[in-house]
C-alpha cells in the first residue's frame, strides 16, 4: 500500500521539483557556467504556468512569484486566478488556498520529500548526480542559449511518470517543459529572476517555518 | 529354547527393523523440525485467537527483510538487485508481486470506481461538518499550484481529488520507506538504503531451507562487499533466527555429546577397568537413543531438535539399568550373570515404573515439544531395560573384576554419612540448614515464566533487525488486534468504531500505527454514508468549482454512477492488495497490525470494552500459559509422589514407602528453594526438570532400600555412576545459551546432586530382597515354599 500512496507523493513532489524554476535554474546555471545558488542568497522572480490536462479544453493559467532561500526552502505563490502559497522545505511541504491551509505533507510520512530536498539543495550546487541517476540528460547550445533535455534512465517504468523534461535558458532559466506519461504537460515560463543576498522577509521566514515546523 | 531366549530374539528382530526403519530415514534426510513455537502450549486459547495467532505468525515467520545501503544510490541499487537475484535464485522466494508500479496500477484501477465511497477521515469529517468549499478549495490548489496530485483525474470523474486524499491517509507497513524506481527505499544521513522485502515459499524452520537461503545469503554478501566497497547490508527475518538457534542448538547438542559421551566412558571404565561394561552400556544406551528416536518419528514423523537434545541427553539415562547390573560384579557373593540380574530385577522393575511415572507425567503437558521428549524417554527407557533384562545376561562373558579401593569408598560415603555415629552432629546441622533453606528459599521464591527472555536470539541478528526496523520504521509487533463479527460488514464496521481510540492510542504514543482490513476496504455502510455525504456537500459546488477550473459544458458529478460499495473479495481478487488476505483470516474474522506497540496494557484497555476487538499478545499469553503449566507440572509432581506411594507401600509397608519418598521429595522441595536463594526466579522448565528429579530421585531410593548390607558400597557405586552420568548428560545443559535449557539443566543439576546425597536415608526401610535377594538365600526362599524372584530360573 505504501506503494500507492508513496507513488502519488512522489509524483507531487517530483513534478512540484521539475515545475520548480530556481533549482533547475541554479543547475543550468552550474551546466552553462552560471555561478549556482550560495548560502546566504535569495533568488527571487516570477513565473507563469500553463497545465494542460486531458479532458480539459483549455490549459489551466496560473501566474505568481517564487522565492528560494538557500538552505531554507522554496516558497512558490500563485496570484492568478487564485492565491495558492505553497511552500517546500526539508521537513516537507505546506499549501494554502486564499490564507487557509489545505494541505501539509510532512517528510516523515512522505520519504521522498527528503530526497527532493537533497535533489534541490544539489541542484543549488550544481550537482548534478541526484538527477542523473534517473535522467540522461542531453545538453545543446553555448553559455548564451542552451536547452536541456532530460528522459528516464528506464523506459517504461510505470512509477515514471515523466516522458521528458525540456529547460531552455539564456543567462537563466527561461522556459521549462514537463511533459509527462498520461499526456498532460506543464509549460513554465520564469521572469524578472533576481539573485540577491538581502535576508528573507519576516513574511517569507513565517513561510518557510510553517513548512519546518511539521 | 526358553521364553526368556525366544523374548531376546524376538527383541533382537524389533531392534533390527528398528535400525532398518532408521537407516532408510538417515538416507532421505531426518525430518527435524526447529520451530521453537512447537513448544509451546496450545490448549487454553479459543480457535480464532488461535488461528489468527497462527497466521499472523506465519505470514511474520515466513517474511525477509533485507536492507542494502550504500553512499551512491546507484550502488546501493546494484547491490540489492544483485542480492535479490541471489535469494531468487534459490527457489525458495516467493515471486515478488509487490512492486510499487504494478501495485499503484492495479489499485488505480480497483479503487477508481468507487472513489465517492473512499473518503479520508480528514475530508469526511470537513463534510460532515458541512465545509464542503475546503474541499473544493484544496483541490483548486492543488491544481493551480506546483505540482499536483494527479490532477488529471479531475476529468475523470474525481473533481475534488477525493481518492489521492484517500490514498495518502492509507497506513504502510514501512512508513519511512518509498518507492523509488521500482525499489523500496530510504535515503538516510547521505545514505540511499533499498529494502528487499521476501516472503519464503517454504516454512522457515525447515533445516534444509535455512541452510540453502543463508548460504545463498552469505555468499552473496561476501561477493556484494568484494563489488561494491562500503556496501552494508542487514537482514532479519524468522528463518535467520531460526537458523542462529538451529546451529546453536546442534553445536550444543555435539559438544554435551561429545563431553556427556567422553565422560561416561572414562567414568565406566575406570570404575571397572575393562572393556566388557563399557560396551554393554553403549549397547544399552544406543538401542534406548535409537528406539526414542524410531517412536518419534512412527508417532510424529519428525523429530523436534529440542527432543534430539534431550535425547541425546537421555544416553546418560538409560545406562543407568546397564550400570546397576554390571556394578553387581563387585559384590563378594555375585553368581551367576542370571542370579546377579536376578538379585536386582525387583529394583529395576521398580524403578522403571515409577520412572515412566515421572516421563508419562511429561505427556500430560499440552506441548508438543515436550510430548516427543516424553515419547522419546519412555521408548528409551523401556527399550534399555528390554536390552538389559534380555540380553546382558546372555552376552556378559562373567568374568569379574573388583572394584578400585577408591571408588567404594567414595561411592560408600553417603551411607556412611547417613548411618554411622559420628556424624549425628553433622547431619543434625545438615537437617537443620536443609530446613532452613527450604523455609527462607521458599517463602523467597519468585516465578518467571515471560517466555521473550526463554529465547536465546542472536545478537548480531537482533542488531541487524534494529538497524532494519530504524531505518525502515517496519516495526509490526507481534502483538495484533483481533477483530470478530457476525460477517465481514460487521467486523469492518468494528474497525472503522475503534479508529478514534487507535487515533488517540497514536497520540499517547503508546502505538506508532496501525493497519487494518477497513483502512482499505470501508465498510459497505461508511461508503454509502460517505457517496451521500459527498452528494450533499459537493455536488452542489460542482458547477463553480468546474467554472473555477475553467470547464465548461456537461461534467460528470462528483459522486459516480457506481451505486454498489467496494467489497473485500473484490479488493483481495484484484491482485492488489497481497497483504489483505494475511489480515482477513476468515468471513467476520479480521486482524489488525500494531506499529511500533509501546504500551500494551494502554492499547488492551482501551480495546477492553469494545465488543467483538481485543488485543492478542501471543508472547504475554504464552508466558501465562507457561506459568499455568508450571503450577500444573507442580500439582503433577505431588500427584505423581502420591501415587508412587502405592506400590511402595505393598512391597515395603506404609512407613517404608515414606522413607523411600523422603530424598526424592526432600530433593524437590529444595531444588527450587536453593534456586530462589541464588537468585533464580522458578520457571516452568525449571519444574520439568523436578519431574525428572523425582523419577530419578526415587530409582535411587529404591536401589539404596533394595540394597542389603553387604552389597551397600556394590550398590552406591551404580548410584554414584548412574548419578554422575546423569550430571554429566542433563547438569551439564546449565551451560547452554539457551535460558530455558540451561534451567532445565540447573534444576537437574541441583536436585540429582541432592537426590544421590540423601538416596541412601532410604535404606533405613529394609525391603524383601534386601533380606533375600542372594541366590542363596533364594533358595531358602525356596525351602521355605515361596516362589522364586522372577527370572532368576527361567532358563
Amino acid at each position: 500500500m505504501s506503494a500507492i500512496r508513496t507513488f502519488l507523493l512522489s509524483l507531487i513532489v517530483c513534478c512540484a521539483s521539475l515545475a520548480t524554476p530556481t533549482p533547475l535554474n541554479a543547475e543550468m546555471g552550474a551546466a552553462v557556467g552560471q555561478t549556482p545558488l550560495k548560502d546566504g542568497q535569495v533568488l527571487r522572480g516570477r513565473f507563469e504556468q500553463e497545465r494542460f490536462l486531458v479532458g480539459f479544453e483549455a490549459p489551466l493559467k496560473t501566474a505568481g512569484s517564487f522565492t528560494l532561500v538557500a538552505g531554507g526552502g522554496l516558497i512558490w505563490r500563485a496570484e492568478t486566478p487564485f492565491a495558492v502559497t505553497t511552500v517546500m522545505s526539508p521537513a516537507g511541504l505546506v499549501q494554502e488556498v486564499d490564507g487557509a491551509k489545505t494541505m501539509s505533507l510532512a517528510s516523515a510520512r512522505i520519504p521522498f520529500m527528503t530526497k527532493l530536498y537533497s535533489m534541490l539543495s544539489g541542484a543549488l550546487i550544481g550537482n548534478w548526480s541526484d538527477l542523473e541517476g534517473t535522467f540522461k540528460i542531453a545538453r545543446t547550445g553555448d553559455a548564451k542559449k542552451w536547452e536541456l533535455r532530460l528522459t528516464p534512465i528506464a523506459a517504461n517504468d510505470p512509477a515514471m511518470p515523466i516522458e521528458a523534461i525540456i529547460v531552455r535558458g539564456k543567462r537563466l532559466v527561461e522556459d521549462v517543459v514537463v511533459i509527462r506519461s498520461a499526456g498532460d504537460r506543464d509549460h513554465l515560463r520564469f521572469s524578472g529572476q533576481s539573485l540577491e543576498t538581502v535576508a528573507p522577509t519576516s513574511d517569507e521566514l513565517a513561510l518557510l517555518a510553517l513548512a519546518k515546523q511539521l | 529354547m526358553t521364553l526368556r531366549r525366544r523374548a531376546a530374539i524376538a527383541w533382537l528382530a524389533i531392534v533390527v527393523a528398528a535400525a532398518c526403519f532408521l537407516a532408510w530415514h538417515f538416507q532421505r534426510g531426518l525430518p527435524l523440525n526447529t520451530d521453537l513455537m512447537a513448544l509451546l502450549p496450545r490448549e487454553g486459547q479459543e480457535s480464532a485467537a488461535q488461528k489468527a495467532r497462527d497466521a499472523v505468525s506465519q505470514n511474520l515467520g515466513r517474511r525477509i527483510l533485507v536492507l542494502v545501503g550504500h553512499p551512491s544510490r546507484a550502488q546501493a541499487r546494484a547491490a540489492a538487485s544483485s542480492l535479490s537475484d541471489s535469494l531468487d535464485a534459490t527457489g525458495l522466494i516467493e515471486p515478488d508481486t509487490a512492486s510499487g508500479a504494478q501495485a499503484m496500477l492495479k489499485l488505480a484501477q480497483l479503487y477508481l470506481p468507487y472513489r465517492a465511497g473512499l473518503l479520508s477521515d480528514a475530508d469526511r469529517g470537513l463534510l460532515e461538518a458541512g465545509r464542503g468549499k475546503e474541499v473544493a478549495k484544496r483541490a483548486l490548489g492543488q491544481a493551480f499550484g506546483v505540482g499536483g496530485t494527479g490532477e488529471s483525474l479531475i476529468a475523470r470523474g474525481d473533481p475534488f481529488l477525493l481518492l489521492p486524499s484517500f490514498l495518502m491517509q492509507l497506513p504502510s507497513p514501512m512508513p519511512r520507506a518509498a518507492w523509488d524506481e521500482g525499489l523500496l527505499s530510504v535515503s538516510e544521513a547521505g545514505k540511499t538504503w533499498v529494502l528487499l522485502v521476501r516472503s519464503l515459499a517454504r516454512e522457515p524452520f525447515a533445516l534444509d531451507v535455512q541452510e540453502r537461503l543463508n548460504a545463498a545469503y552469505s555468499q552473496s554478501v561476501a561477493t556484494l562487499k568484494a563489488a561494491h566497497p562500503g556496501v552494508e547490508v542487514y537482514r532479519t527475518g524468522a528463518v535467520f533466527f531460526a537458523d542462529a538457534g538451529a546451529r546453536t542448538a546442534l553445536g550444543e547438542a555435539s559438544t554435551l555429546g561429545a563431553l556427556e559421551l567422553g565422560g561416561t566412558i572414562l567414568l565406566i571404565l575406570a570404575v571397572f577397568r575393562r572393556l566388557g561394561p563399557l560396551l554393554l552400556n553403549g549397547l544399552a544406551g544406543l538401542i534406548g537413543a535409537a528406539m526414542g528416536l524410531v517412536s518419534c518419528l512412527v508417532l510424529f514423523g519428525e523429530v523436534h531438535v529440542f527432543a534430539l537434545l534431550f535425547g541425546t541427553s537421555l544416553l546418560g539415562v538409560v545406562v543407568d539399568y546397564g550400570l546397576h547390573y554390571c556394578s553387581t560384579e563387585f559384590e563378594p557373593d555375585a553368581g551367576t550373570p542370571n542370579e546377579r540380574l536376578a538379585s536386582i530385577m525387583p529394583g529395576l522393575l521398580l524403578s522403571l515404573v515409577t520412572t515412566l511415572i515421572g516421563y508419562v507425567a511429561l505427556t500430560l503437558a499440552p506441548l508438543h515439544g515436550l510430548l516427543q521428549i516424553a515419547i522419546f524417554s519412555v521408548f528409551g527407557l523401556a527399550a534399555a531395560f528390554a536390552t538389559v533384562v534380555l540380553w546382558f545376561p546372555i552376552l556378559d562373558s562373567g568374568r569379574r573384576t573388583r572394584a578400585a579401593g577408591w571408588v567404594l569408598r567414595a561411592a560408600s560415603q553417603p551411607f556412611d554419612f547417613w548411618e554411622a555415629g559420628r556424624w549425628r552432629l553433622m547431619r543434625q546441622g545438615l537437617l537443620c540448614l536443609g530446613v532452613a533453606v527450604a523455609l527462607v528459599g521458599l517463602a523467597r521464591i519468585e516465578t518467571n515464566d515471560d517466555v521473550r527472555g526463554m529465547q536465546a536470539l542472536a545478537p548480531d541478528l537482533v542488531r541487524e533487525q534494529q538497524a532494519i526496523f530504524t531505518a525502515t520504521g517496519a516495526n509490526t509487533s507481534s502483538e495484533f488486534v483481533l477483530i470478530e463479527g457476525a460477517d465481514d460488514e460487521t467486523a469492518l464496521r468494528r474497525q472503522e468504531a475503534i479508529r478514534p481510540i487507535v487515533a488517540e492510542l497514536r497520540a499517547q504514543g503508546a502505538i506508532a500505527g496501525a493497519l487494518f482490513p477497513a483502512d482499505f476496504i470501508p465498510s459497505s455502510g461508511r461508503q454509502r454514508e460517505n457517496r451521500r455525504l459527498v452528494q450533499r456537500e459537493l455536488d452542489p459546488l460542482l458547477a463553480a468549482h468546474y467554472a473555477a477550473l475553467g470547464l465548461s459544458g456537461a461534467r460528470p458529478a462528483a459522486s459516480p454512477s457506481n451505486t454498489e460499495p467496494l467489497t473485500l473479495a473484490q479488493a483481495t481478487d484484484s491482485g492488489a492488495f497481497d497483504f489483505l488476505r494475511n489480515l482477513v483470516l476468515a468471513p467476520g474474522v479480521h486482524t489488525g497490525l500494531l506499529q511500533g506497540l509501546k504500551r500494551p496494557d494502554l492499547v488492551r484497555d482501551a480495546l477492553s470494552h469494545v465488543a467483538g476487538v481485543r488485543l492478542v499478545e501471543p508472547a504475554a499469553e504464552i508466558s501465562a500459559l507457561f506459568a499455568k503449566y508450571r503450577q500444573r507440572t507442580v500439582i503433577l509432581i505431588a500427584v505423581s509422589a502420591a501415587l508412587m506411594l502405592i506400590p511402595f507401600a505393598f512391597r515395603y509397608g506404609g512407613a517404608g514407602a515414606l522413607w523411600i519418598m523422603l530424598p526424592p521429595v526432600a530433593s524437590i522441595v529444595l531444588t527450587p528453594a536453593i534456586l530462589s536463594l541464588i537468585g533464580a526466579p522458578f520457571n516452568f522448565f525449571h519444574a520439568m526438570a523436578l519431574v525428572l528429579v523425582l523419577a530419578i530421585g526415587v530409582d535411587y531410593s529404591v536401589f539404596c532400600a533394595e540394597s542389603r548390607d553387604s552389597s551397600r558400597a556394590t550398590t552406591m557405586v551404580a548410584i554414584l555412576l548412574a548419578a554422575t552420568v546423569t550430571l554429566l548428560s542433563f547438569g551439564l545443559l546449565v551451560v547452554s545459551t539457551a535460558p530455558a535449557i540451561s534451567s532445565f539443566g540447573s534444576g537437574m543439576l541441583i536436585g540429582i546432586t541432592l537426590a544421590f546425597v540423601l538416596a541412601p536415608l532410604s535404606g533405613r526401610c529394609r525391603s524383601p530382597s534386601a533380606i533375600s535377594s542372594h541366590p542363596a538365600l533364594d533358595r531358602s526362599r525356596q525351602d521355605r515354599g515361596q516362589q522364586p524372584l522372577p527370572w532368576v530360573n527361567a532358563e
